[in-house]
């Protein structure tokens, strides 16, 4: 494959970043889009089988959403932030989209998205998410159960209030300053 | 929120995780679309939320995962682009080939409708034909790569149809076994009620106004002469004359079924009657109605 594609000397590709990567799947390079996989299949499925709780689904989701690299991979460009975040980010909106049994929706993957990290280098990743986790544990309980209604169950926040019986500022406000504090976390 | 103040933090983050109404969305996407600020808060919410994705507890995804994914990829093999320049010389190549040395001498390019007193349109030739081939040589190119989108478009719709495929394939087996299971005459069919009471005829229907789709089953249904049969009609809301809706007899258990008539479709019922009606069926009920029932 890589004499075909003239890359005889190319690194091998789970050395290379995303976006090498990206440029070899566009040109047809299947070991490459096999890296891509390797690299975040695990959490594109995490994230699946959290929102729809059912591992034959989210097979799917993460099926449908490597697929969509492979046939456009121009759909994520670099200006977009990292890759990692990107998918993370998909697969969450597809796998919402799966539970409302609606389309996928066409402006879904048009996310500009800022990060500084390299979600592509394995030990990087790791450290990020055991950082995440730990400023999500710190936060009041009410507004890391809130977050997690709207991101990972897909309630609206009309549904969360009628379900908690919180006021609907009060659902909305809890959202924003969880957000707030994670991104304090990672800015400081 | 409106269109002339940027959105606020509470805003686009709901936005982003699609959880505005559809109003609410269109009003955002409107104004992100002119706010250069706000599409940078949104990417900031964005970034926001990818981290928090990744507080996900971590799951590898099933082995064959992996390997499903390569077998489509491997079927969906791409085209890898040909470097343009030597494609186009040798197109031309061929091109030129093709219109300046034809069999026979017959071409365009050809000596032999030129003389040797003729040397001005000869060499007219010989600089118009190298332009010639490279026009056309760029003009392949073009096409080829039109050729090539239209193709990557056509195999996406491709993929796209076979799932819906699949998904209608699997609702037609499922309806095909209701239906299977509505008429096998070796079903038993039993009606649960309180207590033990004697059996007395009885129909169920089940009706789809839009689609024109009707469902009837019978039970418990009083033998016929010969010369008879059961007429299930449907009666309109809209007070026009009852429908016939099919003609049926019961088994020797006395159940019988009606299954998916042909009716306009659209039309209301207001409630389902039989009667009994001379071989052949009518058009019009004969009373008394044996069986009738209000629609729900």
């Amino acid at each position: 494959m890589y004499r075909e594609t003239g890359l005889v000397n190319a690194p091998p590709p789970s050395a290379q970043d995303d976006s090498a990567l990206l440029a070899l799947v566009q040109r047809g390079d299947e070991p490459a889009m096999a890296a891509l996989f390797d690299r975040y299949s695990k959490v594109v499925y995490s994230v699946a089988l959290r929102v729809l709780r059912d591992p034959a689904s989210a097979e799917d989701v993460l099926q449908e959403v490597f697929m969509q690299i492979w046939r456009n991979p121009s759909s994520f460009v670099a200006t977009r932030g990292s890759l990692g975040g990107w998918l993370a980010v998909v697969s969450r909106n597809r796998s919402i989209d799966a539970l409302r049994r609606k389309r996928p929706t066409e402006s879904v993957d048009n996310i500009a998205l800022a990060s500084n990290y390299n979600l592509a280098d394995e030990a990087e990743r790791n450290n990020m998410m055991e950082k995440a986790r730990q400023v999500i544990h710190l936060l009041p309980i009410e507004q890391r159960k809130t977050l997690e209604m709207a991101f990972f169950d897909g309630l609206t926040h009309s549904e969360i209030a009628e379900m908690t019986g919180d006021p609907l500022g009060t659902v909305k406000t809890r959202v924003r300053s969880a957000l707030t504090t994670l991104r304090k976390a990672f800015t400081a | 929120m409106n269109a002339t103040r940027h959105i606020d933090q509470e805003d686009l983050a709901l936005f982003a995780m699609q959880l505005l109404s559809s109003e609410e969305a269109s009003v955002v996407s409107t104004h992100l679309e002119g706010c250069p600020d706000c599409q940078r808060a949104l990417a900031e919410v964005q970034g926001d939320l990818a981290i928090y994705a990744h507080t996900v507890d971590l799951h590898s995804p099933p082995a064959f995962t992996r390997e499903r994914l390569m077998k489509q990829v491997a079927r969906e093999k791409k085209t890898i682009p040909i470097d343009q320049a030597p494609a186009q010389e040798s197109r031309n190549q061929v091109v030129q080939e093709n219109i300046g040395a034809e069999p026979g001498g017959r071409g365009f390019g050809s000596s032999s409708y030129l003389t040797e007193d003729e040397p001005p349109r000869r060499s007219l030739a010989a600089r118009v034909l190298p332009w010639i081939g490279w026009a056309v040589a760029a003009g392949l190119a073009v096409g080829a790569g039109d050729l090539y989108r239209e193709r990557e478009v056509l195999r996406s719709n491709l993929t796209a149809q076979a799932g819906q495929l699949d998904r209608l394939t699997a609702d037609a087996a499922a309806a095909r076994q209701v239906m299977d299971t509505l008429t096998d005459t070796t079903a038993k069919r039993v009606t649960l009620s309180k207590e033990p009471v004697p059996p007395v005829p009885q129909g169920k229907a089940t009706y789809v106004p839009e689609k024109g789709a009707l469902l009837f089953v019978a039970s418990n249904l009083e033998p016929l002469q010969p010369d008879k049969v059961y007429e299930l009609w449907l009666i309109p809301s809209n007070g026009l004359s009852p429908i016939p809706a099919g003609t049926f007899r019961p088994d020797e258990r006395g159940n019988a079924s009606v299954i998916l008539p042909q009716l306009p479709k659209g039309v209301d019922a207001k409630a389902f009657g039989v009667t009994v009606e001379n071989e052949g069926g009518s058009q019009s009920p004969t009373l008394p109605i044996v069986l009738s029932g209000l629609s729900t």
